[in-house]
């Protein structure tokens, strides 16, 4: 190779910028940590707000179908949730069956 | 309930025998309204950024689930869609839309027209008699463009099917809420997901020793509606809004004093460099400054308003007298009246819904975006909190990184910034690069007779990745003192040329992955480019 060519070629510039492209996120959700703008005391106890988190409210979707407990209609699988009710039987309720016929 | 569901059942046989119903037909139980996926709590008034609409279009666009019912069940507001947005005030886009960013921007851009025809056109050629300020109009003007941007995220709201219920909104538990309708009466709603976005109001000065009267007296929102231009107008805070608001009525025709605690101007995460410029800028165009002062009270005697200041560091104490006096100090988060204890929502003791880098607060299924929490208070933040909240909402995972979020502050000239300041840099013990152009050696700028500023960027040693970019650029660089003699035109718009600095450090960029991108000429943006080259080589031009 000709001198000058090489040291050109050692010299070629290589991006450093990142093309992510379409952003691709494992199935699993990811991990909660502090708040990067939370203040110093609170990252610092992170430990007890996810006590506080974990003990609030009820058990997510996952967690309570793994345990095959459920608190909530919505967290059944939804062939189990009610279904809609059509216009035609709404009618028919609110006029004690008259609008059948 | 019960014998509506025996009505039911009975009528649903019949439906059946009388074949008005296909094969996959279905009964349906006559329980409560299933609840939305997703509720937001602000997207009005009160809200100070605009994070709590987005959030909710977001949600609705990523197709969260909803169950539908067509029954109306007591007071229970009926869902019939995927999300709902519950605000206040019965107009959208928060404080930003409303009381904020697009109102202020609507008086700078006219009043900087009026100031430039005024004062700057004669010497490009244009000779021009008669102008004269019609404040009215120009109010007017500001309100039709808030006008027109609301009715415009209302029929986003239609497009993407959200609900939006006007109202205040209170916990009743980690997954109700009711609502005191705007219309009157109350109204539950039940959701699987809540994400509060109640924004940030003024913070009142402290001790109660200044009330705000929003005539006299004036908060930014009063600032925005003053029907007269005051003859004096004191700023206290030099902050972003104090110095957007002190350049409105400054152009206008005020004698306007800018009143700061702190050693410098522009507000948190300003470059010292660009902040020294910024003042000098606009104490040329006419602004007055007392920075290290400490304001201590305000009296009303005589339409006037007497402010009594001393030094920060304390001294002889001066009476600053004003026609108006603008307090603009910063913004606390709004909770009042949410009930947050019914939900178990916990606060830090700056008043802010403590949450995680997942936007959960102490309460699960109650998410929390924007000026109520942590960061900065900025409407393209909330912005970015809101989709991230949603999607975590949605799929687990989401994405803001903070130390790509711009500033800008809109005056002429304009300011903006994003990353890592020099002082900052030097704290934490990271050696860099700097590398400066100033817009005084743009073909562009020279050319638009607005060459003061200059863009500067800031890179890692070792690396040459951006670690932040610095932009003031703006008004004339002649060394004329009149304020009749100093122009205004448009000239480099900070504003939008930080976006290329943004991306830079969202990718990763280095000075020279864009100093070796072509950029248009003649363009204020070679001058980005140049810094660039600076930052890692040498620019051409200087």
């Amino acid at each position: 190779m000709h001198p000058s060519l090489r040291v050109f070629s050692s010299r070629a510039h290589q991006p450093l910028i990142r093309f992510l492209g379409k952003r691709t996120y494992p199935s699993t959700p990811s991990a909660p940590h502090a708040h990067p703008a939370a203040p110093a005391e609170l990252k610092n106890h992170f430990a007890d707000f996810v006590k506080k988190f974990e003990a609030s409210g009820k058990s997510s979707s996952l967690s309570t179908l793994s345990t095959g407990a459920l608190s909530e209609f919505w967290e059944a699988p939804e062939r189990l949730w009610k279904q809609d009710i059509a216009e035609a039987e709404i009618e028919a309720i609110l006029t004690g069956g008259a609008s059948l016929h | 309930m019960l014998s509506v569901q025996r009505i039911a059942q009975k009528v649903g046989r019949r439906l059946r025998q009388a074949s008005l119903q296909t094969a996959n037909w279905k009964r349906g139980l006559a329980t409560a309204s299933e609840p939305y996926d997703v509720v937001v709590i602000g997207g009005g008034q009160w809200a100070h950024s605009p994070g709590g609409y987005v959030a909710a279009i977001k949600a609705a666009q990523l197709g969260l689930r909803v169950s539908m019912s067509l029954l109306w069940l007591g007071s229970q507001t009926k869902p019939c869609s995927q999300t709902a947005c519950v605000e206040k005030r019965g107009s959208l886009g928060g404080t930003c839309l409303n009381v904020g960013c697009i109102p202020s921007k609507a008086m700078l851009n006219n009043s900087h027209i009026y100031h430039q025809t005024q004062h700057d056109l004669k010497r490009r050629g244009i000779d021009v008699t008669g102008v004269s300020l019609n404040l009215e109009n120009m109010l007017a003007a500001k309100d039709n463009a808030v006008s027109g941007l609301t009715k415009g995220i209302e029929f986003l709201f239609k497009q993407n099917k959200v609900d939006y219920i006007k109202g205040a909104a209170s916990f009743v538990s980690p997954t109700k809420i009711t609502v005191d309708l705007l219309d009157g009466g109350k109204s539950e709603v039940e959701t699987k997901n809540f994400v509060i976005a109640t924004g940030s109001e003024v913070t009142p000065f402290p001790g109660g020793s200044i009330q705000i009267d929003e005539q006299q007296i004036v908060s930014s929102t009063g600032a925005l509606a003053l029907q007269k231009v005051p003859e004096k107008l004191v700023v206290i805070g030099g902050g972003i809004i104090g110095l957007e608001m002190g350049s409105v009525w400054s152009r206008l025709g005020s004698e306007v004093t800018v009143v700061e605690f702190l050693g410098g101007i522009g507000g948190a995460g300003i470059d010292e460099e660009v902040a020294k410029q910024f003042q000098r800028l606009l104490t040329k165009q006419g602004l007055k400054f007392k920075l290290n002062t400490k304001v201590l009270s305000a009296e009303k005697q005589d339409g006037k308003v007497h402010l009594k200041a001393e030094s920060a560091k304390g001294g002889k104490e001066e009476t600053l007298e004003a026609n108006v006096v603008l307090v603009a100090i910063g913004r606390r988060p709004y909770v009042e009246g949410l009930n947050l204890a019914a939900a178990g929502v916990e606060l830090d003791n700056r008043g802010r819904i403590i949450i995680d880098d997942q936007f959960n607060t102490s309460t699960k299924n109650i998410k929390c975006i924007g000026d109520v929490t942590f960061g900065p208070m900025l409407a393209h933040k909330a912005e970015e909190e809101g989709i991230a909240a949603v999607e975590y909402i949605k799929s687990g995972h989401g994405h803001v990184n903070y130390n790509a979020i711009p500033s800008v502050v809109y005056t002429h000239p304009e300011v903006a910034w994003v990353g890592k300041t020099e002082q900052e840099l030097k704290a934490e013990g990271v050696q860099f690069n700097v590398g400066k152009f100033n817009f005084s050696a743009n073909s562009r700028a020279k050319t638009n007779l607005d060459s003061e500023g200059f863009v500067k960027i800031i890179a890692e040693k070792e690396t040459d990745k951006v670690l932040g970019v610095h932009i003031i650029g703006g008004s004339l660089a002649v060394k004329r003192m009149e304020i009749s003699d100093l122009g205004l035109p448009l000239g480099p718009n900070a504003g939008e040329m930080i976006g290329e600095g943004v991306l830079a450090i969202e990718y990763g960029a280095s000075a020279e992955d864009i100093a070796r991108t072509s950029h248009a000429h003649p363009t204020l943006s070679e001058a980005f480019k140049e810094a660039a080259m600076a930052a890692y080589s040498k620019a051409i031009h200087m």
